[in-house]
């Protein structure tokens, strides 16, 4: 068992010497050669790179480079260059398989054909296909040795060692010695070690113990010689593998000891690499590490700026909503001011109306009062001649008084929009008639000339109650301006499309240009009073002009003064077709 | 030619005192002055009715309105009406206003605005508005009678009681058995109002009821009618002969 252990061991080690040992030796002729092909194509960069990392024993960019050679080239000696350099690539990186094809690919009239071989042979060798292996080298060795540039003994000791492995003792004794033979004259110490451990585990496989010893031995003292720790550390374990064998325990340990050494420093040189390797994905970890750190430094700031740009936005909104509600307010104060002020201005009114209508009231029903007394005092003395005109004064008073209070009613209703208001038509003349019916008697009294000339065919579009008190406002009026012996009348004038005009016309005092346009004024205040008698409260008016304009209607005076005032009603006409 | 028969429904002595003091003047016929809602309906039920005139508050409560519609339910015994109210409140209005045709007086009133406020309410009633106050039109006809304005007030006239009419440029001669008066309106109008089977046109000029027929004499072209009255039948018109069985 331990035999065997020892065995391989010694196999696998020998095999990369051998490899080592040849790649040196062949190198020389190969260069020469290769050079002279640089120089011819010295056009192709492709080749000449390829060739120097393949002198570099830089695979990979060999690889690299031939495989860009190859894609361009239809040069047949280049391609069988780059095969080769393709070849040897893979195999020093123990592709094998690969390596065996681009071999195969290498056409058979190239020049270092028989080293194609030789590297197919060795692929065999490690690939354990040790028939296949022999029949390379078997052709190789065949070839004069002129012919080629390496050692026959290399050629030699892998015959040999086909021939161990395959059992075949006598053949591989044979091959082994030649090799060694040829060893020995180069002063090859490297593979001599080599080639005497392989003849000593020849014999030990055949249980020559006596024989093998001796190459043991050699190999163990020429091992001192050489640089290869793994030569060493096998000769060594070699050594101490046959010491105990020979139950010489004493010599096995210090072996041991040494084999332990050599391994040691083995180790050593793997523990360099290892800890190197170690340091390196240290290194990566650290930078792995940056790059972490400045991956979420990254990502914060990211966070930061957004965090900034929405409380940008959502503060902008919150300025933009304040601004607009501050707007708002300052709006709705400013119509609540004017409101305010409207309310201030009506109230100032309703408080002068009080005033006025209230004075009014009182004086005219204290009028009344007085002439009852007279009434009453005539009656009682039998003074009846007296009577009649204090009773038509009466009727005036209270007819006076009846007209505020009604006037008065009127305004509150409209101004409270509780007043039902329905526009007909209405035929303009029987409700002129109707007004006027009441007035007649104060005319007659007044010794007033009225003339009344309203068309029976004018038809307007008015509510009839409102329209009614309009014209008894303005007829009273006209009656109260007029002196006696003056005169009144009502008529059209030529209408328009859409509007019917009534006229009251009047000799009364008339008015001042500033009066009618204060009249005409949408004015709430009311006009001042300039005399007792005459001038009202202007109630009168405001309600009429508020009524024409429910209407749909115009007002319009016109006026002069001492000579007489025309009051001119426009009112929608009716039309059929709505 | 008949005055008309109002009803007045008035619960304030002086007021419907007035009234009817103006009423009668212009030669209306004061049926009954009714008090009260029941009082109203019995007496409008139990007269011939030709106007309402209806004082909305009877007692302080809205009762002339629901008279009102209480008559508006039957629609063939309604008559024109008119509300008479002192106030423009618009909920009352408002529910007046349902009952249509609607027409009302304000109090105080005087005489021309009550018998303007009739006149527009039989207007409204009978659907035929702007009759009263046009230059060419005094009549306003119902289904069975014609109301005409004459100077101030209305009259009336039952149809069934007309002979014939004779139409002169714009106006209308209208003989009953008894009377014979002029009213301003025109042919194509009377035709289109009265009833065709009772009435036939005979010719250019005349119209005549059937029912007073009673004779027609082809060959010299006239129809005999009651009250000794003859009318020209023309040649245009003939065919309504074929209207009347003859007998033989």
């Amino acid at each position: 068992m331990i035999k065997n252990v020892f065995f391989i061991t010694l196999f696998f080690t020998l095999k990369s010497l051998i490899l080592f040992s040849q790649d040196k030796k062949t190198a020389n002729l190969l260069e020469l050669q290769i050079k002279a092909k640089v120089l011819k194509y010295n056009d192709q960069i492709n080749f000449n790179k390829a060739q120097r990392f393949f002198f570099e024993n830089n695979w990979d960019s060999t690889l690299v480079y031939s495989m860009k050679q190859l894609s361009k080239t239809k040069n047949k000696e280049l391609k069988d260059y780059c095969h080769y350099f393709r070849g040897i690539s893979f195999q020093n990186k123990k592709i094998l398989d690969q390596a065996k094809k681009e071999f195969g690919q290498i056409s058979s009239g190239f020049d270092f054909y028989y080293k194609v071989n030789f590297s197919l042979g060795e692929i065999a060798l490690q690939q354990n296909k040790f028939e296949i292996a022999l029949s390379y080298f078997n052709s190789i060795d065949k070839l004069h040795e002129r012919s080629y540039d390496f050692k026959k003994s290399s050629v030699s000791h892998n015959i040999g060692l086909c021939y161990l492995h395959l059992g075949n003792f006598a053949k591989a004794e044979k091959y082994l010695f030649e090799s060694t033979r040829l060893q020995e004259i180069e002063k090859d110490s490297l593979m001599l070690v080599g080639s005497y451990m392989d003849i000593a585990t020849l014999y030990y496989e055949q249980y020559k113990d006596n024989l093998a010893i001796p190459y043991f031995k050699k190999a163990y003292d020429l091992s001192k010689k050489v640089k290869s720790f793994e030569l060493k550390r096998t000769a060594t374990l070699n050594m101490a593998v046959v010491e105990e064998n020979r139950k010489n325990f004493s010599q096995a340990l210090v072996y041991r000891k040494e084999f332990e050494a050599w391994k040691d420093s083995l180790n050593d040189q793997n523990k360099v690499w290892a800890i190197a390797d170690l340091e390196k994905k240290f290194a990566i970890q650290q930078k792995q590490k940056e790059v972490n750190v400045l991956a979420a430094e990254n990502k914060a700031k990211i966070a930061e700026r957004n965090g900034f740009l929405i409380s940008s936005v959502l503060l902008l909104i919150l300025f933009g909503t304040g601004v607009y509600f501050y707007r708002q307010k300052i709006r709705s104060s400013k119509i609540i001011l004017k409101q305010k002020e409207e309310l201030d201005e009506l109230n100032a009114t309703k408080d002068k109306l009080f005033s006025i209508v209230s004075h009014d009231l009182r004086s005219s029903v204290n009028a009344l009062k007085t002439s009852n007394g007279r009434l009453q005092e005539n009656l009682e003395n039998k003074n009846y001649e007296e009577l009649d005109t204090l009773l038509h004064n009466n009727s005036t008073i209270a007819n006076g008084a009846y007209n505020l209070l009604d006037n008065l009613l009127n305004w509150a209703l409209l101004q409270t929009k509780q007043t039902y208001f329905y526009q007909e038509s209405l035929h303009l003349a029987s409700i002129v008639q109707q007004v006027e019916y009441n007035y007649k008697p104060l005319m007659l009294n007044k010794n007033i000339s009225f003339t009344s000339n309203v068309p029976s065919g004018e038809y307007v579009f008015a509510d009839m109650d409102s329209l009614k008190i309009v014209i008894r406002n303005f007829l009273d009026n006209a009656i109260k301006f007029t002196k006696e012996n003056g005169s009144i009348s009502i008529y059209t004038r030529p209408s328009s499309e859409e509007y019917c005009y009534l006229v009251i016309e009047d000799t009364g005092l008339g008015m001042s240009k500033s009066t009618r346009d204060e009249l005409l004024k949408d004015s709430v205040l009311l006009s001042k009073k300039k005399n007792d008698d005459i001038i009202g409260t202007g109630l009168g008016m405001q309600l009429c002009r508020s009524m024409i304009y429910k209407n749909g209607g115009k007002l319009d005076i016109e006026s002069e003064e001492n000579i007489g005032t025309k009051i001119i009603i426009a009112l929608q006409k009716f039309k059929n077709h709505g | 030619m008949d005055n008309i028969n109002v009803l007045v429904i008035e619960d304030t002595v002086s007021e419907s005192d007035a009234l009817v003091k103006v009423l009668s003047a212009n030669n209306y016929n004061i049926v009954g002055i009714a008090a009260t809602y029941n009082q109203a309906l019995e007496m409008f039920y139990n007269n011939v009715v030709d106007i309402v005139i209806i004082d909305v508050f009877l007692d302080g409560k809205p009762d002339g309105i629901t008279f009102a519609e209480t008559i508006n339910i039957v629609p063939n015994s309604v008559k024109p009406f008119v509300f008479l109210t002192s106030s423009k409140d618009r909920q009352i209005f408002e529910r007046a206003k349902l009952t249509k045709p609607f027409s009302f007086l304000m109090k105080p009133f005087n005489e021309l605005e009550i018998l303007y406020a009739l006149e527009m309410a039989v207007e409204k009633f009978y659907e035929q508005t702007n009759v009263f106050h046009s230059e060419d039109q005094n009549t306003v006809i119902s289904n069975d009678s014609l109301f005409i304005k004459k100077n101030k007030a209305l009259k009336k006239v039952r149809i069934e009681d007309i002979v014939y009419i004779e139409v002169e440029d714009r106006y209308c001669n209208i003989i009953t058995e008894t009377e014979k008066f002029v009213i301003l309106i025109s042919l194509t109008k009377i035709m289109h109002l009265f009833d065709a089977s009772k009435f036939f046109q005979t010719h250019r000029n005349y119209i005549v009821n059937s029912s007073k027929i009673i004779e027609i004499v082809l060959s010299d072209n006239l129809i005999v009618l009651k009250g000794n009255h003859n009318v020209t039948l023309s040649e245009k018109y003939k065919d309504l002969v074929s209207r009347f069985t003859v007998l033989k």
